[in-house]
């Protein structure tokens, strides 16, 4: 053998071996563990300020160069941390690559009687004698078919031998779940290069065709998104949300896009919209007044009909019917009473949003507050007005994200998933049974799950004793 | 209201210890009846304060899928409490060997206990949006059921330890008593928690023993569970004579370690690591972000995927992988636990 060719099958001995696994199992998790500890942010003044709550500004300092060095501050993304996960997935390859065609060629093999001294060595074993002559070879036999084993029988000089396997096929499943490794490996590669995510705000009524990337640059998207509505539901009585949505629209080249004949497509928290491999997600809303917000209110004439009216911030407005002339000279998203009577603004969430309304009418003024949710202050003394919402005050935080690779994580996932259970679930039984004279032995080579395998042998054995007697 | 139902549950489960102690040195059968009774009395009442749990949240949601109660840190516990249990008893039953019971209801009894004393909110609450997704339930689920069969290991590989050691003096025996002395010191520490507490909502764990505000309690506190590991240590021995007389032998722990990994760990592939990630899909537009309690399912992965390669490609002895089987629990721990404690992150789920 040549250097080189030696050289090669170290090479290749150190890829395909088990302890480069479970070595790389141990660096990878304390690695991983240490970037939960330490913040995984660039900016330098946050590491120095973790590390000054435990030690010295001087030294925070100190550990904060051998951080930036090591990217410990971004660590799932440094060299060394990809370079373990390369590790990672090269060791899979090639030790599949070594072990696979063995494997394969085990089943094609034509089954080999084994010396009986290797076979007494195996660790679980059970004996049983009959006195009588029966033909208890064929109930054995039959027994171990009954019980979906494949049989092999070797007259060997020293025995009767037979050998009983099932499920033996299971044994590539493990490598469907090796290959799944990789696959959902490639799927994460393909999804750093080619994807991109990002988030956008758009406020109610308004549109926008980028995203801006979490480093705070513009991405193009080649459309533009529309939100038409935002809306907030809040449980009763609490500041805590039970749903939030947006109405969006998608307008590609100056023509609106249509989702299953619709143009408008409600999107909520874990029910997102994909167009074009860019999904957007509902992730976060915000207060943010526009100049052209708008008032909507309702208005009920003398005979209870309902008109709707509509205004401005400060813009005069009148009631059908009425001299008086409204408007809106103040706004409270989340109107709340505090311990003295006074009114006062709980929050920027709308969730209980008012009004305060200024009526003025042949030089009287008056006012009066407005709540979107309790009907006893849409009483006035011009009629009854309800008011319904501040349109375009709202934006809603959507997440964008397009990412190639989820096909192949999901498929590596349902791949690795199968793999899984078929090689836990369903391991290869082997049984080699002896005959000699009158008694029978069964043994099995397996230590994995020893006391059910010893289990399973005893319920063969006395089924067996049950059929013979 | 359920949480004292489940509460009643968490004293039966700490009734079942003394009971199933009282077993295995008297070697009564009746008690053993009892002890095993008392298990599946306890497991009978937290079934039922599950399903009144389970109609509060739905008067509340009118949704069934919104009103199965693991939604938050203290339904998570109470969850993975009753599946251990449950897998303890249909251990018990399919092989008819009764005697790590005592553990068991060491740990369920801590278990509820911690949702006693860590100031969890126990009232049903309102779920925010986040959490309202058909992947989040079967995430949550089967990870704890996968929880549990790693804590089932965990109990077995620590019995595994102290049995098979031949050398009393090794890293591995001292560890695995020690680690015994302070289950049990928490154990009784926590019911003088429970017991002495003026005022529930304030209470503090060990605030009664290690954390008193007096000194010297709390200095013999610190000594007598530098006591409890001391015995531990010391009685090791007694305790491997007497599982060896109800025939728990190293094969059977070894088996039962090996059966709690092998089934919780396709279980934790599935649950918490494929649906968590569709999960995360779907609400943040993201599969996988490196977040710390992402970080941590993945370190647990690792850790089981290390014991199932050391053990059948290795070939690594039997001892050495229970101790993989006891140090993964403890990152298991640290995963479902720690990192809400200790570190913070996006999973507001778990927060207290
Ligand atoms: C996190 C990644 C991995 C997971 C989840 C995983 C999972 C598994 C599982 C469950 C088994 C079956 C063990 C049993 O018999 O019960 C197995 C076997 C095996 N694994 Fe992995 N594995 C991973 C990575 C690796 C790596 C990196 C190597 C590289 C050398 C490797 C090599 C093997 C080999 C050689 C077997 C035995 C296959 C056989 O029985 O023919 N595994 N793996």
């Amino acid at each position: 053998m040549s250097k080189f060719e030696k050289l090669n099958e170290k090479v290749w001995d150190f890829f395909s071996s088990v302890d480069l696994a479970v070595s790389l199992f141990i660096v990878i998790s304390i690695g991983a563990a240490v970037g939960t500890i330490i913040p995984q942010q660039p900016e330098p003044e946050i590491t120095v300020r973790f590390f000054s709550k435990i030690m010295s500004e001087e030294n925070a300092i100190k550990i904060y160069e051998v951080i930036n060095l090591l990217d410990l501050n971004n660590l799932y993304h440094s060299w060394w941390f990809t370079f373990l996960l390369f590790m990672f997935a090269l060791n899979l390859i090639v030790c599949s690559l070594d072990r696979l065609p063995v494997l394969i060629k085990s089943f094609k093999s034509q089954p080999q009687p084994l010396p009986i001294s290797i076979i007494e060595k195996m660790p679980i074993k059970r004996e049983i004698k009959f006195n009588e002559k029966s033909d208890f070879k064929n109930k054995v036999i039959d027994l171990l078919k009954k019980k979906g084993f494949q049989t092999d029988i070797f007259h060997t000089s020293e025995a009767l031998q037979i050998q009983a396997k099932k499920w033996i096929k299971t044994r590539l499943a493990i490598y469907v779940t090796h290959l799944s490794i990789l696959i959902i490996l490639a799927g994460a590669l393909i999804g750093t290069f080619w994807g991109f995510r990002g988030h956008m705000n758009i406020v109610e009524g308004t549109g926008t065709d980028f995203a801006i990337s979490d480093d705070g640059k513009a991405i193009p998207l080649g459309f533009k998104v529309f939100c038409d509505r935002f809306e907030v539901d809040y449980y009763e009585n609490s500041a805590v949300p039970k749903a939030y949505r947006s109405y969006l629209r998608i307008i590609e080249n100056e023509n609106p896009v249509k989702f299953n004949g619709k143009e408008t497509v409600l999107i909520e928290v874990n029910h997102p919209l994909s167009y074009k491999g860019i999904t957007f997600y509902q992730a976060s809303y915000g207060f943010q007044p526009q100049e052209n917000a708008e008032f909507r209110f309702t208005y009920f004439d003398k005979n209870g009909k309902p008109v709707p009216l509509k205004a401005k911030f400060e813009e005069k407005f009148k009631l059908p019917g009425q001299t008086v002339s409204v408007s809106v000279i103040d706004f409270s998203p989340a109107l709340g009473i505090d311990e003295q009577g006074r009114l006062f603004n709980m929050t920027t969430d709308m969730i209980n949003p008012a009004v305060l309304l200024l009526f003025e009418d042949k030089g009287k003024r008056e006012n009066q507050w407005i709540l979107k949710k309790i009907p006893e202050t849409w009483e006035t003394p011009y009629g009854r007005i309800r008011f319904d919402e501040l349109w375009g005050a709202q934006y809603t935080g959507i997440q964008v994200r397009k990412d190639p690779g989820v096909p192949l994580i999901y498929a590596g996932s349902i791949l690795m998933c199968i793999g899984l259970f078929v090689s836990l679930f369903l391991r290869p039984i082997n049984y080699f049974v002896t005959i000699k004279n009158n008694t029978i032995c069964f043994y099995a080579p397996s230590s994995k799950g020893k006391v059910m395998t010893e289990k399973k042998l005893e319920e063969i054995i006395s089924e067996l004793k049950g059929e013979v007697s | 209201m359920s949480y004292q139902i489940i509460s009643i549950a968490g004293l039966f489960y700490i009734l079942a210890m003394p009971i199933y102690i009282i077993y295995m040195l008297s070697k009564n059968n009746k008690v053993g009846y009892l002890a095993s009774t008392t298990l599946l009395l306890g497991a009978s009442i937290h079934i039922y304060g599950f399903v009144r749990r389970f109609l509060e949240m739905y008067a509340i949601n009118h949704s069934v899928m919104r009103s199965i109660p693991i939604t938050n840190l203290y339904e998570s516990l109470v969850f993975f409490v009753l599946s251990l249990v449950i897998g303890y008893l249909f251990i018990e039953w399919k092989y008819r060997k009764k005697s790590f019971g005592v553990f068991i209801s060491i740990i369920a009894g801590i278990g509820i206990g911690l949702t006693e004393l860590l100031g969890m909110a126990r009232e049903v609450q309102p779920l925010v949006p986040a959490l309202k997704s058909n992947w989040l339930l079967a995430h949550v689920t089967l990870s704890f059921i996968a929880y549990a069969a790693f804590a089932i290991s965990f109990i077995t590989a620590l019995l595994h330890i102290i049995v098979s050691s031949e050398n009393k003096k090794s890293f591995k025996y001292y560890f695995s008593t020690a680690l015994l002395g302070v289950m049990l010191f928490v154990f009784i520490s926590m019911i003088i928690d429970i017991i002495t507490a003026g005022n529930p909502k304030s209470v503090k764990m060990f605030h009664s023993t290690l954390g008193n505000s007096s000194l010297s309690i709390a200095i013999l506190s610190w000594l007598s569970l530098l006591g409890f590991i001391f015995i531990s240590y010391k009685f090791s021995d007694k305790l491997v004579k007497i599982l060896k007389d109800f025939r728990i032998d190293d094969n059977f722990l070894e088996d039962i370690t090996y059966k709690g990994i092998a089934f919780g760990f396709p279980i934790f592939t599935i649950g918490g690591l494929v649906f968590g990630a569709i999960w995360a899909d779907q609400a943040w537009g993201r599969y996988w972000g490196w977040d710390p309690k992402e970080t941590w399912s993945l370190i647990t992965w690792f850790v089981y995927a290390f014991y199932l390669h050391a053990k059948f490609i290795r070939g690594w002895q039997a001892n050495k992988t229970s101790m993989i089987a006891v140090v993964g629990f403890i990152v298991t721990l640290f995963t479902y636990l720690g990192v809400n404690l200790f570190l913070s992150g996006l999973h507001s789920y778990g927060s207290m």
